[in-house]
């Protein structure tokens, strides 16, 4: 499998103005490049959640997103933040350790990491005290 | 979609803001004129807004059609009879357009109704947040920048094309010829065109263009009317009847931040999105003449005349998945990126400020022009007035 885009973004650390402005550019992208709407409904909902999760829990982070030949896209969050303590709890729908000041905005609602499970085709998560790094895939027939 | 803006050269001053304000990009200018994507037109009026030259303007059929016809109906919409704020004004407005030549004058609210009621049942059965189709604006707008919600557009046909196939039903045995008076832009598109006969309308008419004829004939004498209630109100989002966990927006702006939520799934607490492009809903239609801020609350002096019930037609007849068609991409995967990488590059080339003045809306459809070969970087303006600066100098 051959790389055939690659994209670097930054999410800024407390910029809740921006909050989503790296899931529309991905989702930008894949409409230009014409993936299908089913798939790219998918990867809008994993990549927002994913995105605004590095708001709230960590202190932003790196988002690559990698296109390869056969339509899969890969999206990769890296973030300095404290961690994931419980991932099997986090993956529990309803649970959240959200801020009040995040919840006030309307986020935290503890549907975030599951609701990325349910979407993805290929899931994985890595976390310590060094951060998190969360690794999505989604393949799509093209 | 036929395109039902027209735009007339003589008139054109050539400003570009009929280019800047189209939000699918359906506007160009090629040499001297500007050129109408109708695949990408969406039918928002955007444009014709935006004009101050008259250079864009929305076409309907003209009153001359009706001779072509044996016998004639004319539909007339909910956003129009809400302008009316008595019965006795309804009643010399039916008349009025009677006037105009028909042999009869029909209300379609009760169409109207049920068909919103379908879309309610629709709504609540499914395990999606679903988008009412009432709108052709709506539909084209998600086809064209939304797909990803386009499964999500109910499969519910337009109340006026309902409502005509049963009038053709009822006078089979006539050369029937219906109209539509439309209060919108968008809604001059749904009749039958000399290459799209796929509409049970034969013509629409834009109110605009046969308001003067109807408002000399007013005052001169009255036509019995019925309306349904529920048919009316869905013109208008302040009176629409719906549930808590609907989503009622009016306004350009504000539904496509609608959509832009409801495709990362932020919207997935509603059952139903129901969307008005145009700013106060329907009765806000570009082509009416009244002042729809006034008119919000006309309805309640209709009520005296708002006897009829929601009609009966089967649900079959509502039923139509044409709001679901998409147009394939013909080149491979590989070639779409390679496409999408190119004009990315190209675009770094390019001065970035969105001016217009190549003739395309954007420096990134300028991109993709180049890229595509039909124009190169000689035609940007902000380029060539950059390299003489530089020429200048040294």
């Amino acid at each position: 499998m051959e790389v055939v885009f690659h994209q670097d973004y930054v999410v800024e650390r407390d910029d809740y103005a921006s909050a989503g402005r790296v899931s529309s550019d991905i989702k930008r992208t894949l409409k230009k490049i014409g993936f299908s709407p089913k798939v790219m409904r998918r990867i809008a909902v994993a990549s927002y959640e994913s995105e605004i999760n590095m708001l709230i829990h960590a202190w932003g982070g790196d988002i690559t997103m990698d296109i390869f030949d056969d339509g899969t896209v890969k999206l990769v969050f890296k973030d300095p933040g404290p961690g994931i303590e419980d991932i099997e709890k986090a993956l529990t729908p309803g649970w959240s350790t959200a801020s009040e000041k995040a919840r006030a905005m309307g986020f935290g609602a503890g549907m975030g990491l599951p609701n990325i499970l349910r979407v993805s085709d290929e899931f994985d998560i890595q976390s310590g005290k060094d951060g998190t790094t969360l690794t999505l895939s989604f393949r799509s027939d093209v | 979609m036929i395109n039902s803006v027209k735009y007339t050269m003589d008139q054109c001053v050539r400003c570009m803001k009929c280019v800047r304000n189209c939000p699918t990009s359906a506007l160009s200018r090629v040499g001297n004129r500007i050129v109408i994507n109708d695949e990408r037109c969406i039918g928002c009026g955007h444009c014709i807004q935006s004009c101050t030259n008259q250079g864009i303007v929305a076409k309907g059929s003209s009153l001359e059609a009706i001779k072509d016809y044996d016998y004639t109906v004319c539909m007339v919409p909910g956003a129009l009879i809400n302008h009316c704020s008595s019965a006795e004004e309804a009643q010399e407005l039916f008349h009025a357009i009677k006037m105009l030549g028909f042999d009869e004058v029909i209300d379609i609210s009760d169409v109207t109704a049920r068909r919103m009621k379908e879309s309610y049942l629709l709504a609540d059965d499914g395990d999606d947040t679903y988008i009412s189709s009432f709108c052709p604006v709506i539909n084209h707008l998600i086809a064209n920048r939304y797909k990803v919600l386009q499964e999500t557009i109910l499969p519910i046909n337009y109340d006026a094309e309902i409502a005509a196939k049963q009038i053709r039903k009822r006078l089979s045995d006539k050369n029937v010829g219906i109209f539509n008076l439309c209060e919108c832009e968008a809604k001059l598109a749904i009749a039958k065109h000399p290459n799209d006969g796929d509409y049970e309308i034969d013509h629409a008419l834009a109110l605009v263009d046969v308001f003067p004829t109807i408002r000399r004939n007013l005052h001169t004498g009255k036509e019995e009317v019925n309306f349904c209630l529920e048919g009316l109100q869905t013109s208008n989002p302040l009176r629409i009847i719906a549930k808590d966990d609907y989503l009622i927006a009016d306004g350009f702006d504000k539904i496509c931040k609608v959509l832009d939520m409801a495709e990362f799934g932020l919207l997935n607490q509603f059952k139903l999105l129901i969307l008005y492009p145009c700013f106060n809903g329907c009765i806000g239609g570009h082509l009416l003449w009244g002042n729809s801020f006034v008119m919000k609350n006309n309805i309640d002096s209709l009520k005296e005349v708002c006897n009829k019930k929601e009609s009966d037609i089967p649900f079959e007849e509502f039923y139509t998945e044409d709001f679901w068609k998409t147009t394939e991409d013909k080149r491979s995967f590989i070639e779409r990126t390679r496409f999408f990488k190119d004009v990315t590059a190209q675009l770094e080339r390019l001065p970035g400020y969105d001016c217009s003045a190549c003739g395309m809306q954007t420096c990134r459809l300028m991109a993709e022009e180049i890229v595509k070969g039909n124009k190169n970087e000689k035609d940007c303006r902000v380029l060539n007035a950059l390299k003489e600066k530089e020429n200048d100098n040294s």
